[in-house]
């Protein structure tokens, strides 16, 4: 263990002191940030965020109180104003002005129920919807010129609702399939999606930063050096420090990382990140994380020691290269149903596990508890299964030099 | 003398290959041990089984300061064949870090760097980047990580390979200083001209099997016999006729005289009939470069000494 710990040090400080490595791992949080900072200009205009909109209205009818009240209740960001223009005016009043519209309201609306609405030539897109909301106020006006009752009227406009309940719901099953979807970021469901996100950040991370022990188990190869480092230590504990230190470097990453895009979140979306990232949940998803990080650590230090370089790599190489990414197939038919069949094949599965029950995780409301604990006994069996396998692999594969081994004879050494 | 490892009996097979059988010899306190033999006969394999590296088939291994089964690894300085260092780091961190791994103090450890990069002209490299250095300055910092530990066995395997000759005069010094200090040495090479110069005692394998082992002086009165090589026209079969001859190689004219073992040198010259026709003669000892090369290319010239004395 000792000399496991001295390779470990000894894999952080030579990363610490390349200079590449020092480049990455601070450009990647910061090209992220890049990107958040690109799509939200992109996308700034079609997303949320509305304009003013200058909205006078002619009233002959005198309801602009409760126009206004409406259109209070709403949150429209709307400038209102009572203007006596008349229609006649129109052309000359819109024509240098942007986000104004001019609504006539007089015994039209009440008679043939049309209001006439003048708008400039630029004006915010979600207008025309708005300003349906006014139906309200001026069909209540409609109603009391009939002579109804507030009673009757109340009945009126309470309407017919259509109470959906889902198959799910019936079988007790919670079904909150629904809301946990259109709500990712509102009141509950945040509490398990922020604790998901922040631990999905962390797995990629580490995993991707893992990816390193790939190149780093050829390189005692590579660099001729293998003979002198297991004059000194074992195979098994040069193969387990290189693990480590990689691991602590995925953390360093995560640490970096958070510590740039954090602030610049915070300071950009309004909400509380930290109190709802830092819950006992979290405890279960970070314990996922470093699960999935040891299975896939195992397979890249022993198929990582199979080849001379990593631009030798054969086609067998790279595949394996690629499975940190199996998870992203599973991305669509998660989120689209989080309990679904492919959920939970994805569950099982040892190498989209993680993933998987991460994604899962942070979006049900209540957890599948039995299908959480065999996920995990696999996967911990897994971790045990590839870390045995990637030993054996290694040992033999470190003092191979000059060539890649074959699938065939890496079979061999595992039986031996 | 102490010995510090033995060797009993080892024997190694690859699939259904004998590439090791029966090896057996010992490195003592303060003596340089060679193994010597051609390339493939078995002396890395040898050296890997006693690292570690490699697990015999049959045989033991034992070190001196052996408790249970493990290796003294942190008492053992190696420099392996196949060798090289981590390229993107410094001269003193790879230094430092090989110590570190056989838990010697690390101020100790700088201080022993310093002075040996100076020893070894590459003074004021210690924070030179490995890829900066030539092949022959990474060849030193080499073999200082392999005894800056003070190790009490050093096991070279082929230290001189490609240095170029003020390198190997370094080398030569340094391994010599070692033993005298009372460092256990184990030494494989095929340059036999410095393992003659160099050696106490030898070990030659080929094909996986003891040829000759014992001391040099040993080895040279016993396999060293006399040759005489003629330069003229002559009749192989009246060479042959000659008393004490074991065995005549020709090329073209030249031919040389095999002696037996208890020739008299000046008695055997008056002995060579007068028909010989000489333009040229010289009698001197088989060197143990030839008799190097006569096992390699399989000659049988050591055969029947080699069965006497095996």
């Amino acid at each position: 263990m000792r000399n496991t710990k001295k390779v470990a040090k000894w894999e952080i400080k030579r990363n610490m002191k390349n200079k590449t490595y020092l480049i990455g791992l601070f450009l990647t949080p910061v090209l992220m940030v890049g990107f958040y900072a690109l799509f939200s200009w992109i996308g700034g205009g079609d997303e949320t965020e509305t304009e003013q909109v200058d909205v006078f209205i002619n009233d002959q009818l005198e309801i602009f109180p409760a126009i206004e009240e409406t259109v209070e209740q709403s949150g429209f960001d709307w400038n209102l104003e009572e203007t006596d223009l008349a229609e006649a005016d129109m052309e000359g009043a819109l024509e240098d002005n942007e986000d104004t519209a001019y609504l006539f309201i007089d015994e039209r609306a009440l008679e043939d129920g049309v209001v006439p609405v003048y708008t400039s030539e630029d004006i915010d897109q979600f207008f025309t919807n708005q300003v349906q909301l006014l139906e309200t106020p001026i069909q209540t006006m409609q109603m009391a010129q009939l002579g109804l009752s507030e009673e009757e009227l109340a009945f009126i406009f309470r309407g017919v609702s259509f109470e959906e309940t889902s198959s799910a719901a019936i079988g007790g099953n919670g079904g909150d399939s629904g809301t946990a979807e259109s709500g990712l970021f509102t009141g509950e469901s945040a509490e398990r999606a922020i604790p998901g996100i922040f631990a999905a950040f962390i797995y990629l991370s580490i995993v991707f930063t893992g990816m390193a022990i790939f190149q780093s188990a050829s390189l005692e190869k590579k660099d001729k050096i293998a003979e002198i480092i297991l004059s000194s230590v074992t195979p098994g504990e040069l193969m387990q420090g290189k693990v480590i230190g990689y691991f602590v470097l995925g953390l360093i990453q995560t640490v970096i990382s958070v510590a740039i895009i954090l602030p610049i979140l915070i300071w950009q979306v309004d909400f509380p990140f930290m109190d709802y990232a830092l819950v006992p949940e979290l405890a279960l998803l970070l314990l996922i994380s470093v699960l999935g990080y040891l299975l896939f650590a195992a397979v890249f230090v022993g198929v990582g020691a199979t080849m001379t370089d990593v631009t030798t790599a054969g086609n067998f190489q790279g595949m394996v290269m690629m499975l940190p990414f199996l998870p992203f197939i599973f991305i669509g038919p998660v989120f689209s149903d989080p309990n679904g069949l492919m959920a939970q094949i994805g569950t099982y599965i040892p190498f989209t596990s993680p993933g998987v029950l991460i994604m899962r995780l942070s979006l049900l409301d209540e957890w599948p508890w039995v299908e959480i604990i065999i996920a995990l006994a696999i996967l911990i069996v897994s971790v045990w299964l590839f870390m045995k396998l990637a030993g054996k692999i290694f040992k033999v594969g470190i003092l191979l030099y000059g060539k890649n081994a074959t699938p065939g004879e890496i079979w061999k050494w595992i039986r031996a | 003398m102490e010995t510090m490892l033995s060797v009993e009996n080892l024997g190694k097979s690859f699939k259904d290959k004998q590439v090791l059988s029966n090896i057996s010899f010992d490195v003592r306190r303060g003596e340089i041990m060679a193994i010597l033999g051609p390339n493939g006969a078995g002396k890395s394999t040898t050296i890997r089984n006693i690292m570690g590296i490699m697990y015999p088939d049959e045989g033991a291994i034992r070190f001196r300061e052996m408790n249970g089964k493990e290796i003294p690894r942190h008492k053992i300085g190696y420099l392996p064949e196949e060798r090289g260092l981590y390229k993107n780091v410094s001269v003193m961190d790879i230094l430092l870090y090989l110590a570190e791994l056989k838990d010697y103090p690390l101020d100790k450890a700088k201080q022993r760097a310093l002075a040996y990069l100076k020893k070894f002209d590459l003074e004021g490299k210690d924070k030179v980047s490995m890829e900066e250095l030539s092949k022959g300055m990474g060849q030193k910092v080499q073999f200082i990580a392999s005894v800056i530990h003070e190790p009490e066995l050093l096991i070279l395997d082929e230290p001189f390979s490609g240095l170029d000759p003020v390198s190997q005069e370094l080398f030569k010094e340094e391994i010599r200083q070692l033993a005298e200090d009372g460092t256990a040495i184990l030494l494989s090479s095929h340059q036999m001209n410095l393992v003659e110069e160099m050696a106490d005692r030898l070990f030659m394998i080929h094909q996986g099997q003891k040829v000759i082992y014992g001391t040099m002086d040993d080895v040279k009165t016993q396999y060293a016999n006399f040759k005489c090589t003629i330069r003229g026209k002559n009749d192989l079969r009246v060479l042959e006729d000659i008393p004490q001859v074991e065995r005549v190689e020709q090329n073209e004219e030249k031919f040389v005289l095999y002696l037996s073992k208890d020739v008299h040198p000046n008695e055997w010259l008056k002995v060579i009939p007068e028909q010989v026709n000489i333009q040229e003669l010289t009698l001197d000892r088989i060197t143990l470069h030839e008799i190097f090369i006569d096992i390699a290319t399989n000659k049988n010239l050591l055969q029947k000494e080699g069965e006497v004395h095996a």
